[in-house]
């Protein structure tokens, strides 16, 4: 058997041999790429009003909680929720804004804590990175007031706490508000669930059985949506 | 590797009987044929509803095919960048030139760790390398966690679809799979409560098993990240719990930017499970301090892709994003299901990847398993034109076999050489018509019909009736009618 390093060469021989005659470099190939048909939507077509009302809806559809709430009512609405959950033990990134911590309930905040120590929360609650309404999916970029991965992940219970100003119509609007690549994230479309057993839809496989959106209804500024330039782009 | 028992499916294009023979089981088999039409019915209506409402469905086809064969074409800088921003965010990247050198480093590693058990989500690509016999053979227990990998990896089964690897088990199968293996005699057959043993079955195992082997569904060279889409949350799990991560992708996986994530996305959920989005897709950038595992490594592997970009009509195989939108469409998976295929890859897709990956020196029915209708091509989100790489590789097969000793009596091949030599002269052209009405004439019934004919003309009588030659070919009407005019 070949070795490793010589392995990679011969890949790459062996792709660089099969593609030479349509193969680019240097700026010929950032031209050609920026030269791709992008021609699809870019841009939503719906009122911001619109725009809060489909995320919402589709969240629904997928079996998720939605309340609504004005910024000042938020911690009310945090307390209203966790007491409605019936469980008590939170599990909370360190980041979390300190005013969510309600009082009342044994909260595990996440400095470090073991896997053991998570797993015996009853629910998590988190904020997060954006909404996009088109597929109802809320982008969580593990920031510190989102929290490692695995905190989300654990407890069968997730309150997530999203911004209006942070939901956008489509993916492409996602794409081009973030301002660089997060180094981690996850999209989250609706609880965990499957339809492996004759395509019979069943939530909660390993992920939180339970998702809670809380939408804060805090002003939309028709924010100068800034187009990340290629510029910035080009690592 | 040994040859797997008879009776048994087998999902190894060497050993895999040729399509025909395979297709025959599951045609015999009633259930089989039911369990495989239902989850397609489900998955086609959905995805039919949510292409509509797309407005923008072409465009985005439109963007996603250029933006895989843009790609493609410039393979090695974008898999050298790639392998740069993954290696400064602390992964390790290894190659593999095929299945063998896949299967050693991975054992490699795993041994490195001193594994004894490995969680797994989901990927393709490791059945493709048969990973799990070979890691099984070297002492490393290894447990699949999606749903579906779970009921076939405890019922000794082989998957038969790419996204819905168990769409062919039907509920009161898998209830009896779970009672058995999991000691469960009183389960119901409710697809909740299968579910739920499912996920009691596997908490302690993602809490306990520190190491995890995962397939990718992108590479983005930009920034060294890798995204895997699934919907249970296991693929979260394993991604997150373990101490270490292997990542296996084929060479092909790879998209120049994060933004290139766009595209992809919107079309992938929609044509694998009709779903606007699947509900947890996952991406991460080599390791991140204090946050999932430390140990990050990423196997790419070749074995037969780079030769498949030789030539377009053949590269565009590799544009595919597994999303299943093929075989769901197509009228031959529909009655045969996916074992028939003996690959890992089944359908429309694996017709044409499967033979490539095998160099053309197995698997060579798979380009006729197919009528050529094009729903394929249709419903493709990369807008590859599957019928045009099945008639390019039957030529490329037919230019094989005919050259072979062994063929040289094949029926099919003699045919051809003798209406080579026919066709070849008009004078032997018509004496073959005079003669051949002659004989014809013995199988043609009193109603005009040729309802049975021997040897190989009795696979077209089987199932179709023939018409009998007519009295007078165009050419002798046309002269006989020249000369009454004169």
């Amino acid at each position: 058997m070949i070795s490793p390093a010589e392995s990679r060469q011969q890949i790459l021989d062996s792709i660089r041999s099969a593609t030479e005659s349509v193969a680019l470099s240097g700026t010929k190939l950032a031209d050609a790429y920026a030269a791709l048909p992008r021609a699809y939507n870019h841009r939503g077509k719906l009122s911001s009003e619109a725009v809060l009302a489909l995320m919402t809806e589709r969240l629904r559809e997928y079996g998720a909680e939605v309340v609504e709430c004005k910024p000042e009512e938020l911690t009310a609405t945090i307390a209203a929720q966790l007491a409605a959950s019936g469980k008590h033990i939170f599990a909370a990134p360190h980041g979390l804004p300190a005013a969510w911590f309600i009082p009342g309930f044994d909260w595990r905040v996440d400095y470090n804590l073991t896997i053991q120590e998570i797993e015996a929360t009853e629910g998590v609650v988190t904020a997060s990175s954006a909404g996009i309404a088109d597929s109802g999916t809320i982008a969580l970029h593990h920031s510190q007031a989102e929290g490692r991965r695995i905190l989300s992940l654990l407890p069968d219970w997730h309150l997530c706490i999203l911004y209006a100003s942070q939901v956008v119509e489509s993916l492409p609007e996602y794409f081009s508000r973030v301002p660089q690549p997060p180094r981690l994230a996850t999209w989250i479309s609706g609880p965990s669930a499957t339809a492996d057993i004759e395509m019979t839809r069943i939530k909660g496989v390993h992920g939180p059985r339970f998702l809670h959106v809380i939408l804060v209804r805090d002003e939309r500024k028709p924010e100068a949506v800034t187009e990340r330039s290629s510029q910035a782009n080009n690592l | 590797m040994t040859q797997p028992a008879p009776n048994h499916v087998v999902l190894d294009p060497r050993f895999a009987p040729p399509f025909p023979e395979g297709a025959l089981n599951v045609l015999r088999n009633p259930q089989l044929r039911k369990n495989v039409a239902h989850a397609i019915d489900v998955i086609q209506s959905k995805r039919g509803k949510l292409v509509a409402e797309k407005t923008d469905w072409q465009e985005l086809r439109t963007a996603a095919s250029a933006l895989r064969a843009h790609v493609l074409e410039n393979l090695d800088t974008y898999l050298e960048e790639f392998e740069a921003r993954c290696t400064a965010a602390g992964g390790q990247v290894h190659w593999a030139a095929d299945a063998r050198q896949a299967r050693q480093i991975i054992l490699g590693l795993l041994r490195q760790e001193g594994a004894r058990e490995v969680i797994k989500i989901k990927t393709m690509t490791s059945g493709e390398i048969q990973l799990n016999p070979f890691l099984e053979a070297h002492g490393i227990k290894t447990y699949e966690t999606d749903l579906a990998e779970i009921i076939l990896q405890l019922g000794d089964e082989e998957p038969s679809h790419i996204v819905v690897p168990a769409l062919h088990v039907n509920r009161a199968q898998v209830r009896e799979i779970f009672a058995r293996r999991m000691g469960l005699e009183h389960l119901s057959d409710d697809p909740q409560a299968l579910t739920a043993a499912a996920r009691t079955y596997l908490r302690q195992k993602f809490l306990t098993i520190p190491t995890a082997i995962s397939g990718a569904n992108f590479l983005v060279a930009e920034t060294g990240a890798v995204a895997v889409v699934e919907s249970e949350g296991n693929g979260r799990m394993c991604l997150t719990l373990p101490r270490a991560m292997i990542t296996l992708a084929g060479i092909e996986k790879v998209l120049p930017r994060f933004d290139d994530l766009e595209v992809m996305l919107q079309l992938l959920a929609r044509s694998a499970t009709g779903e606007r989005m699947n509900p947890y897709t996952s991406l991460w950038t080599g390791i991140t301090p204090g946050d999932g595992p430390q140990r990050f490594h990423v196997v790419l592997l070749d074995n037969g892709r780079s030769a498949m970009l030789r030539r377009p009509v053949e590269r565009q195989t590799l544009k595919c994003i597994r999303c299943a939108a093929c075989m769901n469409a197509c009228p031959v998976y529909r009655q045969t299901g996916g074992h028939a295929y003996g690959s890992v890859y089944p359908g429309p897709i694996g017709a044409i990847l499967t033979p490539q990956l095998m160099h053309l020196h197995h698997a060579q029915t798979l380009p006729y398993a197919s009528s050529l209708c094009g729903a394929c091509y249709e419903v493709c989100p990369v807008k590859i034109n599957i019928p045009q790489v099945l008639l390019e590789l039957r030529s490329q097969v037919t230019n094989q076999e005919r050259h072979q000793v062994a063929r040289f009596l094949d029926p099919m091949y003699l045919g051809l050489r003798v209406a080579n030599l026919l066709f070849a002269r008009a004078w032997r052209f018509h004496l073959a018509q005079r003669l051949g009405r002659i004989g014809i004439r013995l199988f043609t019934r009193k109603d005009g019909w040729i309802h049975s004919l021997p040897g190989i003309g009795g696979k077209w009588t089987q199932t179709r009736d023939l018409r009998g030659f007519p009295r007078q070919t165009f050419h002798e009407w046309w002269a006989a009618r020249d000369k009454e005019a004169k």
